[in-house]
């Protein structure tokens, strides 16, 4: 489903430049759990970016379902984050000024949803994630855990068949880690392709696989 | 789709109050303060217009005097007496004179039961009321027939019959001038006038038949000629035809700049005129400058609010939201807020116009009635709304052209 080949990012700064990842090669297939491990700076936010297309890579390819990303529109890029990814960062990323139920509701007001269904759908969600009763609370109003928890619910609102999750418990406590682990786990087991990076083993432990970045790198 | 962007504009306005507070603000204040500039420039100047033209309209005084220059075995010295006959003869001699009118002025003691006042009487014939815009708020002015009768009839000015008959009507009493009894046939209405010559203002005088008052008084020269030329333009070449002729009938060189001196308002016209458009020049160029500066406020408001929202630029990138969606509901945004505060700063804007519109006489009289232009309006609206939606629009635009990760890092 999602391959690499010999995928490079470099960030130009001023007269420097960083290679944040230098030639990655790795394949990824449909229903998989895969867990990207590294120490800090080795390119697994930039390598989780690249497979969300949240971001484009300097050289290589990539390949979604076959085809290649490089070739695809500013607006066709949209659409895959739209309909075939979603997205859990590690500072949730929630709209501030909006509720938990206008930040679900989002990916879900781009790709043209009628309301009833975006109701059902979002009501479903927030149950889904045990947050029904703060539907009408703001960002600011809910813990970490909560916020989370609304930001996977807004990832899974178009029901993509990939999640990634760029170090979803990182902000976290270990209790509200361990829920937003087995969140993830339920939904690989109804077959959602699950990406995640952490640098807890003991969450590791959840994944079929392991991919180690090193300097950019794979390591093994 | 149309409702769910409408009602995510009006939420996404409302969610922030502050925010979209300030950004109004700074808009209604532009529109209000280019608005009123302009409005008040316009109408103060209107004001000083009108108070000018207030001793009257497209005339020419000339005033007696004495020669200058030795003519024809006359020293120089000689005063320059001028009959009202002679003077009513002239436009039978001049041409291009539209009326004419002899003047004269003294002093008197106008009594009326026991109030008595020491004001200004002028004998003049029917067209001064043309010339000098002394238009009756009640009665008539002099008439032919007061003139052939030499009736002893007066219309007095608005300040002298409150004097006189404080809250009484004065139409048809007897006022008594120097103790000889006179009927009031006329009030002046109220003027505004800021230039004056011999004697009160207009609104302290009573005017009579200028064959009244010379059978009264016994005078046989005019004080003063006033008239008005047929072309304002041509105003100097008719007063120096009317010297021409008088100095034939009698006796004084026509090029004697003193023997007659020439107050010709056409003159002082065409300067005020100039004046005014120098005035309003001026204003153009403030008013160009206020809303430069309003357009530079609203702009950099506009601009901050914009690049403030770059995380939210790069949430909705990174769920799906396509480029031309984001920067729809941005302009939109805009738009809207200009458009809401160039209204609101148009409708404050006009409730002080109306506001001063009812002020006291006393203010009005100064800044004159202001009046909202709608062309001002109209284009000082849409060149904020111009500078505040392509100010929004393009760091907004900025915003969506990169991927979702740098906007979110903003
Ligand atoms: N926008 C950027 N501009 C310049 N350098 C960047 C940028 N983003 C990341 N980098 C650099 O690229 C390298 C990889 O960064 P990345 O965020 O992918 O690391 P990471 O493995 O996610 O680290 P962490 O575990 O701390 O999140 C780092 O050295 C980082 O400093
Ligand atoms: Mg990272």
């Amino acid at each position: 489903m999602i391959k690499f080949n010999k995928i490079k990012k470099i960030y130009h700064m001023g007269t420097q430049s960083l290679e944040a990842l230098s030639g990655v090669s790795l394949q990824i297939a449909a229903g998989e759990f895969v867990t990207v491990m590294g120490p800090s700076g080795s390119g697994k936010s930039t390598l989780m970016n690249i497979i969300g297309c949240l971001d484009t890579p300097t050289d290589g390819e990539y390949f979604l379902e076959g085809k290649n990303v490089a070739g695809l529109t500013f607006d066709q890029l949209a659409s895959i984050r739209n309909k075939m990814m979603g997205f859990v960062f590690q500072n949730f990323n929630l709209l501030p000024y909006a509720t938990a139920w206008e930040n679900i509701e989002l990916p879900m007001l781009f790709n043209g949803k009628n309301a009833r269904n975006r109701k059902e759908r979002i009501t479903e969600l927030l149950n889904e994630v045990g947050l029904l009763k703060w539907k009408e609370h703001r960002p600011s109003e809910l813990s970490g855990g909560q916020q989370q928890r609304i930001a996977l619910a807004r990832a899974l609102a178009n029901d993509p068949p990939i999640i990634l999750a760029d170090a979803p418990t990182g902000n976290l406590d270990s209790k509200s880690g361990v829920e937003i682990i087995e969140l993830l786990s339920r939904l690989w087991k109804k077959g959602h392709t699950i990406i995640m990076v952490t640098h807890d083993d003991r969450l590791a432990s959840h994944s079929q696989r392991i991919i180690h970045l090193f300097d950019g790198r794979e390591a093994d | 789709m149309i409702t769910i962007f409408f009602r995510n504009l009006v939420r996404d306005l409302m969610r922030q109050p502050l925010r979209t507070i300030l950004t109004l603000s700074g808009v209604i204040w532009g529109t209000f303060s280019v608005i009123l500039l302009i409005a008040f420039g316009e109408s103060v100047g209107k004001a000083q217009t009108k108070r000018f033209h207030g001793m009257g309209y497209g005339i020419v005084l000339m005033f007696p005097s004495q020669t200058t220059l030795p003519y024809k075995g006359f020293q120089k010295g000689k005063p320059i007496r001028i009959t009202p006959e002679q003077v009513e003869d002239i436009p039978d001699k001049v041409s291009d004179i539209e009326i004419i009118s002899p003047e004269f002025v003294r002093s008197c003691r106008m009594r009326y039961e026991r109030r008595e006042f020491l004001n200004t009487v002028r004998g003049i014939n029917p067209p001064f009321e043309l010339m000098r815009n002394i238009i009756p708020a009640k009665g008539r002015f002099i008439n032919p027939l007061d003139m052939k009768e030499k009736r002893r009839v007066c219309l007095i000015g608005d300040v002298l019959a409150t004097d006189l008959f404080s809250t009484s009507d004065p139409m048809g009493k007897s006022i008594f001038i120097e103790g000889v009894p006179f009927t009031v046939i006329g009030i002046m209405a109220k003027k505004l006038q800021n230039s004056n010559y011999n004697g009160n203002r207009d609104e302290r005088c009573a005017f009579m038949p200028w064959t009244t008052y010379s059978a009264l008084y016994g005078d046989k020269y005019v004080s003063n000629i006033i008239f008005r030329p047929l072309d304002f333009n041509r105003s100097a070449e008719v007063t120096q035809g009317i010297k021409n002729h008088l100095s034939k009938l009698i006796g004084f060189d026509p090029q004697d700049p003193d023997a007659i001196f020439v107050w010709d308002t056409l003159e002082m016209e065409k300067s005020f005129q100039t004046f005014f458009i120098a005035f309003n020049i001026f204003l153009g160029v403030i008013g160009s400058f206020t809303l430069l500066v309003g357009g530079v406020g609203v702009a950099s408001i506009m601009m901050v609010v914009v690049e403030e929202r770059g995380r939210e630029i790069g949430v909705k990138l990174a769920v799906g939201a396509r480029r031309r969606t984001i920067l729809f509901q941005f302009f939109i945004e805009s738009l809207t807020i200009m458009l809401i505060g160039g209204l609101v700063g148009f409708a404050f804007s006009g409730a002080v116009v109306r506001l001063v519109q009812t002020m006291p006489e006393a203010v009005t009289q100064f800044v004159g009635t202001p009046q909202i232009s709608p062309l001002v309006a109209v284009s000082s609206i849409s060149i904020l709304l111009l500078i505040g939606t392509v100010s929004g629009f393009i760091p907004a635009r900025n915003a969506a052209s990169t991927n979702p990760i740098t906007a979110l890092r903003k």
